[in-house]
């Protein structure tokens, strides 16, 4: 398969000249405006574009955009699986869309009953005991947490001493940067031989001013934690909170569960385990569970039930408060609930193991070129080293991209030298993980300083990072 | 063991027989035993439950009054095409610079269009939502003086300050609220002045103010503040007309950016607008597009200044957002790129016309307690009554109609205005509509 993504040399809309056609009704003119001059705008520079050269525009940037209907996206951590079509289909219901949030609970039973089901399923699926669907994403969802974690120590008096989050070297950067933007000092310890927590680096680093410890499972090299009982045993012993980040979540949906596992605290990633679209960077969703212990600190409000009714619950005594500033991001959540109610508990187990299979096979067909460190059974993502083939995460990354599929995650986790993480997930077929496999086979044989040419087939070469940052053009100017 | 052929073919390659050998080192003790969901159904049922669970709404057909934040404006049919487009829908952050140059150029003309629209040097490329971005401003703002005040106006919403709060928690900052004229709705210079030390880091200010207000005090908060940064709320439609907060001195501006072409979507996602002056630009939380060059000089996009980002900087990063609101930010770009400027100013124009009339219509009304607050409303208007308005929205929800939010539900009410309600017009209201309201609120007691 040859590939060439489209190429257009597109201009800034703001050099765009066709002149404004949308009409907007009613018929004001600048007398109708009775405030003082100082008041009002005298210029606004936007471009005045007709609406079927703006349309034309956007799509034709569009199509210089690889996606998740394009190809397999094996981006590691991001579980980029693919988007059903029926889910854009209800979340275009305008029923759902044309709704206000400050709308009495009487009149938005359709949202709240949407809602109050999306909390049961996620609650029966991590064995937790409480959900808030508002957090915005899942760094929100992370700081919703340590938010939570602030507050059970400031109700026990223990916040002046549990002033400590630990986090593994392999954890991604938002849980370092959650833990830290709530004002805890944030604590890494490395990780064992196999890949896995080191569970003496662990005692070594808790103590009575743990708060908290964040972790993964399957870890970011997509490796299961097999001693997280000894983990959970050792944080609560230390009086300290147990805290999931459900990005991984895919690699074990319907075998095993945080609950079950013992974690306290988990968000969810809506945008990756449950298949709502990544809309090239966002929105997502990132609700957050807990166990029954801690859910008088959830943000309010959350939904409740009460006979046949929903209703908007205010009742959680030692609230954290509003992390955003409605009930979340209603239409991600709807998705989701359509993804969960589509597959249901028979077809999400599948998708689990599916998906699980896949990384497997990809692991057996790359391992012959590539070395993959640590324990070989993997969950939903493998990651791979390309050191021992003296070529360099990114030049492999650009050779991929140029044979019309997506990278995966190069330099995540940074205990690995030239990482590449890669999650097929399940919908993916054999016949493009056969491709995929054949192209990055293929990129270790090549000559370096023919990799460094890559990538020739898109509409631009390599950029120049360093220019970027340093002369910083954030925004379009006219020509001189 | 399933079906699937492909499948069974890769168990093959693997060397099992069971599946579940996959998961062999997970202990048996945290093995799920069961799933209480139902079992999944067809694509024809999900939608049929999707549309019956849709139809307990019952504001299809009801007029809509709402506003304070989310607004009914309208959604121009070319936005939802061009977000519903699969390749900006599906697509992951543009982690791939090369094969994601549509969306790159999309949010780099998203940074522009902030700038221009706020007046200010730069903008990233998106955060959550409005209340969050003023968190993260008033953070920022810490950040660039490390001073300990901050100053907010006692009107704002208890939510956005409960949002604000969520977002100081861990840092020595204290909140400290000047106070807002009872009588005009303007802010009180001189209380504003009399807080102002060199203690404090930053003024947060409103924009229309919390009241539903065109603030003609707002402008003049610049020559007072010394040298403490200012922070502007501002409601983006309204920027169609109105004085842009870089030119009264803001050095950060916030906003909700639902109003510019996306639905109400029950409050989410909506979109984050952050824009500030260059000089911060490295203090900044978020995703920011540069423009660079590619390796044969040709013009390129890519994400830049990412070393103030968690994934690079970890505990010591700007923020710790990661996934943003990009496809509303695509949303917005394409809504400002259709209506142009003349169309924007024509659409606050109208909202600032229809709130007049919306005003005028029931501050005559028999339960409107005289007078009303003088100052002038852009969208939300807030009407005084002379009896209790905490069952009014009830009253008016029973007959079809979405509004009459007590300001007791979202705010701090003071005395003067304790029996007030909002009632919100943006250009989508129509005369036969407001006539509607009216003859309702005639029997309001
Ligand atoms: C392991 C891990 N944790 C947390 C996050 C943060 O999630 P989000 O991007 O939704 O904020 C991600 C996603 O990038 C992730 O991969």
């Amino acid at each position: 398969m040859s590939y060439h993504e489209a190429t257009y040399d597109e201009p800034s809309i703001f050099t765009f000249r066709s002149g404004t056609t949308y009409k907007v009704p009613g018929s004001v003119t600048d007398s109708d405006i009775d405030l003082p001059q100082e008041l009002i705008r005298k210029h606004l520079d936007l471009p005045e574009v007709s609406e079927y050269d703006v349309v034309r525009h956007y799509t034709r940037l569009s199509q210089m955009n690889y996606s998740v209907d394009l190809g397999i996206y094996p981006l590691g951590s991001c579980t980029m699986k693919f988007n059903p079509k029926y889910a854009d289909k209800i979340a275009g219901m305008e029923q759902f869309y044309d709704v206000h949030p400050l709308q009495l609970a009487s009149t938005v039973q359709g949202q709240l009953r949407i809602m109050y089901e999306l909390q049961e399923f996620l609650k029966e699926l991590s064995d937790m005991d409480a959900v808030t669907l508002q957090p915005l994403a899942g760094a929100q969802g992370e700081y919703t947490g340590m938010l939570i974690v602030r507050k059970y120590f400031e109700v026990k008096g223990e916040l002046n001493s549990r002033t400590e989050v630990i986090v593994p070297d392999s954890a991604h950067g938002t849980n370092p940067a959650s833990a830290a933007m709530a004002g805890f000092n944030v604590v890494e310890i490395p990780s064992a031989e196999d890949g896995t927590v080191d569970l003496e680096a662990l005692k070594a680093a808790i103590s009575e001013h743990t708060a908290a410890f964040m972790i993964t499972n399957p870890n970011t090299l997509g490796i299961f934690e097999d001693h997280i009982g000894e983990i959970a045993r050792l944080v609560h012993e230390a009086g300290a909170l147990l805290y999931y980040d459900g990005a991984n979540f895919n690699g074990i949906l319907g075998i095993t569960s945080p609950g079950l596992m013992g974690f306290d605290i988990v968000h969810f990633n809506l945008h990756k385990t449950f298949a709502t679209p990544h809309g090239s960077g966002g929105p997502g969703a990132g609700p957050v569970g807990v166990k029954a212990n801690l859910a008088e600190f959830l943000p309010v409000p959350i939904i409740g039930k009460d006979g046949d009714k929903y209703f908007l619950d205010y009742s959680p005594k030692h609230t954290v408060g509003k992390v955003s500033s409605y009930m979340g991001s209603f239409m991600v959540l709807l998705r989701a609930w359509a993804y969960i109610r589509f597959h249901g508990s028979d077809g999400l187990r599948r998708n689990t193991i599916n998906a699980v299979m896949n990384t497997n096979y990809l692991k057996k067909k790359l391992e012959n070129k590539f070395k993959i460190p640590y324990k070989s059974l993997k969950k939903h993502e493998l990651v791979l080293s390309t050191e021992n083939t003296g070529k360099k995460a990114l030049d492999i990354a650009k050779y991929l991209i140029d044979n019309g599929v997506h990278a995966p995650t190069i330099y995540f986790p940074l205990i690995v030298h030239e990482a590449m993480m890669i999650e097929p997930t399940e919908t993916v077929s054999r016949m493009d993980l056969d491709r995929f496999a054949e192209i990055f086979l293929e990129s270790a044989d090549v000559p370096e300083e023919e990799l460094k040419k890559h990538p020739v087939n898109l509409p631009i070469g390599r950029p120049d990072d360093v220019k970027a940052a340093r002369d910083l053009k954030v925004r379009w100017f006219p020509e001189k | 063991m399933q079906s699937n052929l492909e499948k069974q073919e890769i168990a093959k390659f693997l060397n099992i027989s069971d599946e579940m050998a996959l998961f062999s080192d997970i202990p048996a003790q945290y093995r799920k035993k069961e799933i209480r969901i139902q079992e999944g159904v067809s694509e024809y049922e999900v939608l049929e439950q999707a549309r019956r669970i849709a139809s307990l709404n019952s504001s299809a057909g009801m007029v809509n009054f709402l506003g304070n934040g989310i607004y009914k404006r309208i959604v121009p049919a070319s936005v939802d095409s061009i977000i519903g487009r699969s390749e900006f829908l599906t697509a992951y952050t543009p982690y791939q610079a090369e094969m994601s140059q549509g969306v790159l150029q999309s949010l780099f003309e998203y940074q522009t269009f902030m700038s221009e629209l706020t007046g200010m040097d730069a903008s990233n490329s998106s955060m959550y939502d409005g209340f969050t971005t003023l968190g993260e401003a008033v953070r920022m703002a810490h950040r660039i003086n490390e001073r300990r005040d901050i100053l907010i106006p006692e009107n704002m919403f208890d939510d956005k300050l409960k949002v604000i709060n969520s977002y100081l928690s861990g840092l020595s900052v204290r909140l400290l609220t000047y106070r807002v004229d009872q009588v005009t709705g303007f802010i009180d210079l001189n209380d504003i002045q009399s807080k102002v030390s060199k203690d404090t880091s930053a003024i947060v200010v409103e924009m229309p103010n919390s009241y539903g207000i065109i603030d003609e005090n707002v402008l003049k908060v610049s020559q007072i503040k010394g040298d403490a940064l200012l922070i502007a709320y501002v409601d983006p439609v309204s920027l169609g007309m109105l004085l842009p907060p870089g030119d009264y001195g803001a050095d950060i501006v916030a906003a909700e950016g639902q109003q510019l072409g996306i639905h109400m979507n029950y409050g989410g996602p909506g979109l984050g607008i952050l824009t500030f002056r260059k000089d911060y630009i490295r203090k900044s939380p978020g995703r920011i597009i540069g423009e660079t060059v590619d390796n044969k000089g040709k013009k390129a996009y890519v994400m830049t200044l990412q070393t103030r980002e968690q994934h690079i900087r970890r505990e010591k990063a700007t923020s710790n957002i990661c996934t943003n609101q990009a496809l509303m930010a695509i949303a917005s770009a394409v809504y400002l790129g259709v209506v142009g400027p003349t169309g924007l100013k024509k659409i606050a124009q109208t909202t600032y016309v229809n709130s007049r009339k919306l005003k005028n219509k029931l501050s005559s009304l028999k339960a409107a307690g005289v007078p009303q607050l003088t100052g002038k409303p852009f969208s939300d208007v807030l009407i005084k009554f002379r009896t209790d308005v905490s069952q009014l929205q009830e009253f008016l929800a029973e007959k079809g109609i979405n509004g009459g939010v007590p300001l007791q539900k979202l705010a701090a009410a003071p005395i003067l205005i304790r029996n007030s309600a909002f009632f919100t017009a943006t250009e989508t209201t129509q005369e036969n509509e407001t006539d509607q309201l009216v003859s309702i609120m005639e029997v309001f007691r």
